[in-house]
């Protein structure tokens, strides 16, 4: 009874906690089929956009190929499957009890929400990474030369993890992994769809080009596209223009979600 | 909820028992358990309750109203103007279609999902060792999906109808045009339950998804024929999804229905004979192994 008392606390080092919550987050999403639905729905989106509309709507989009129209879809949808992923994650692990379990435990507060979110990092490259085998595979290609590429990569890792935070947001707080996943499709959907990465916002019905147009998926469209670059203008000039408003988009969903989830996750249940 | 529904059976069940103020039940013993006679009203109980299962989970409606139903106007949005110009008709001839199928195809992961978890709970255990008539829990569950099936396809309907989708040839061609969503459907679900019984797994629900957007995206009800790559034209053409559409389409714009409406027959006829032995055998071995 004295000894136990004199032995000394253990002093857990942060650092190593996040990266033990992180690697148990990793570890299983290659086995439990996580990874696998992310790339397969990928896939499936790429495949499913692709081959109908090539044909009908290639000649409208008014660039080289509607390959390169597309890719900034595809690239925003295979982040948009893996920020999902962390939704059922974090919503499994809310439901389950694991998450009342480390708030227990001598884990500084935030060191989950670290861990889950450098986990979505982990995610969104694989996402990211998928997205560019199936864009390369209809025939999309960098016109810009390395560095221009690399931040391509980059501004949708990013767009990625503020993306992830969010569907995090939810999923922690909601009770029902399943049903969560599916209310996230709805979001997924109507952004994604009535936004200019299908075709140009004047192929819409007049009344709604003007939301098309300023809707954030959209203006990440439109940076990822002149990013990329393509033979002939129509991917526009990486311009502060065309990059400021997707810049204020993420700035603020930042300032918004990070202390909304500081507030949330802080509170006693 | 399940427990619930088992307390209250003896009132609802005339057939075979009856509850006297705190007496136990008095079993009605006229017909041994597996006499046809017992067979309808058993299968009416059952299928009350799965309804009420159905109708009490928002999934059925996230799945079955919610999402094809944004879908159908978004996709009326997008890709509206661009096959109206292709085709020269409005592209809700074939998006109604297409989002039915679907959304009926969508719809059957929640019965699948319900005979996973009523599995699990050892309720179809439960209900096995219960004097009623053997076949009626699986008859219960085509009969429910059948019911969910038909409201679903007319609830979509009436949304296209209000986007302006607009029958040519009169009512009775709209009464027809539900059949094809409705058979299509019960077979689908038919398969549905048949994999369900024979893998219990709740990713079921994601390969439902993957089946179902690989029929939307691959489907004429989509984009027209002519507008896929030559190779994959036979797949998109002589899919089921295909064939009930373009019934439905003949059915609204006018065109020919016979053969398509054939096609769907083979098709859901094919699914139906596929699964009906599976499916029996499956669900006796899952009632009796727990």
């Amino acid at each position: 009874m004295t000894a136990a008392l004199t032995v000394a606390r253990p002093r857990p080092s942060t650092f190593r906690q996040w990266w033990v919550l992180t690697t148990r987050l990793v570890t299983p999403s290659l086995r439990n089929g996580e990874v696998l639905v992310s790339v397969g729905s990928v896939v499936i989106f790429t495949a499913g956009w692709y081959i109908p509309l090539n044909h009908i709507m290639g000649p409208r989009s008014g660039m080289s190929s509607y390959a390169q129209f597309l890719m900034p879809l595809i690239a925003l949808q295979g982040i948009a499957f893996a920020s999902e992923a962390g939704a059922l994650r974090a919503s499994t692990d809310a439901v389950t009890g694991i998450s009342r379990r480390f708030e227990s435990m001598p884990i500084a507060m935030l060191t989950p929400l670290a861990a889950r979110t450098s986990t979505s990092v982990y995610r969104c490259v694989i996402g990211t990474a998928a997205a560019l085998i199936c864009g390369h595979v209809i025939g999309f290609r960098f016109h810009r030369g390395l560095v221009y590429a690399v931040a391509f990569c980059l501004f949708l890792i990013l767009i990625g993890v503020v993306l992830s935070y969010l569907a995090d947001l939810m999923g922690t707080t909601s009770k029902n992994p399943e049903a969560t996943t599916q209310w996230l499709l709805l979001p997924q959907l109507i952004f994604g769809l009535l936004s200019v990465g299908i075709q140009p916002a004047e192929g819409f019905p007049h009344w709604i080009q003007p939301v098309v147009r300023n809707q954030p998926i959209s203006q990440f469209v439109y940076v990822l596209r002149a990013l990329a670059g393509d033979t002939t203008p129509g991917a526009g000039s990486v311009t502060w223009p065309v990059v400021g408003p997707s810049v204020a988009w993420i700035v603020g969903a930042i300032t918004i979600t990070v202390p909304l989830s500081v507030i949330l996750l802080l509170r006693r249940p | 909820m399940s427990i619930a529904d088992e307390d209250t059976k003896p009132d609802t069940k005339r057939g075979s028992a009856a509850l006297l103020g705190d007496a136990f039940p008095i079993v009605d013993r006229r017909f041994r358990e597996n006499s046809p006679r017992l067979l309808g009203p058993n299968t009416w109980v059952q299928t009350q309750r799965l309804l009420v299962r159905l109708v009490r989970d928002p999934l059925t409606f996230v799945f079955g109203l919610i999402l094809p139903i944004f879908f159908l106007v978004v996709l009326n949005i997008v890709l509206g103007d661009a096959i109206r110009l292709v085709t020269g008709h409005s592209a809700l001839h074939g998006s109604v279609p297409l989002v039915t199928v679907g959304a009926v195809m969508g719809g059957a992961s929640v019965a699948a999902v319900g005979i996973i978890t009523e599995r699990a709970d050892g309720l179809l255990a439960r209900l096995w060792v219960v004097p009623v008539h053997r076949a009626s829990g699986l008859l219960a569950r085509i009969g429910s999906e059948a019911v969910r099936v038909v409201v679903n396809s007319f609830f979509i309907l009436c949304a296209g109808l209000v986007l302006g989708l607009r029958f040519e040839h009169g009512a009775l061609a709209s009464l027809a045009w539900l059949c094809f969503p409705a058979v299509f459907g019960i077979a689908f679900a038919m398969l549905v339950m048949t994999v369900a019984l024979y893998w219990p797994s709740t990713t079921l629900v994601e390969a439902i998804a993957t089946v179902q957007y690989l029929g939307l995206f691959f489907c004429t009800g989509f984009v027209p024929l002519d507008q896929y790559p030559q190779w994959i034209r036979p797949v998109v053409q002589h899919q089921p999804m295909s064939y009930a559409v373009e019934a439905m389409r003949g059915l609204s714009l006018g065109g020919p229905v016979l053969r398509p409406a054939l096609g769907t027959l083979l098709w859901s006829g094919g699914i139906v004979v596929a699964c009906v032995i599976p499916m029996a055998l499956g669900y006796r071995r899952a009632s009796m192994r727990g």
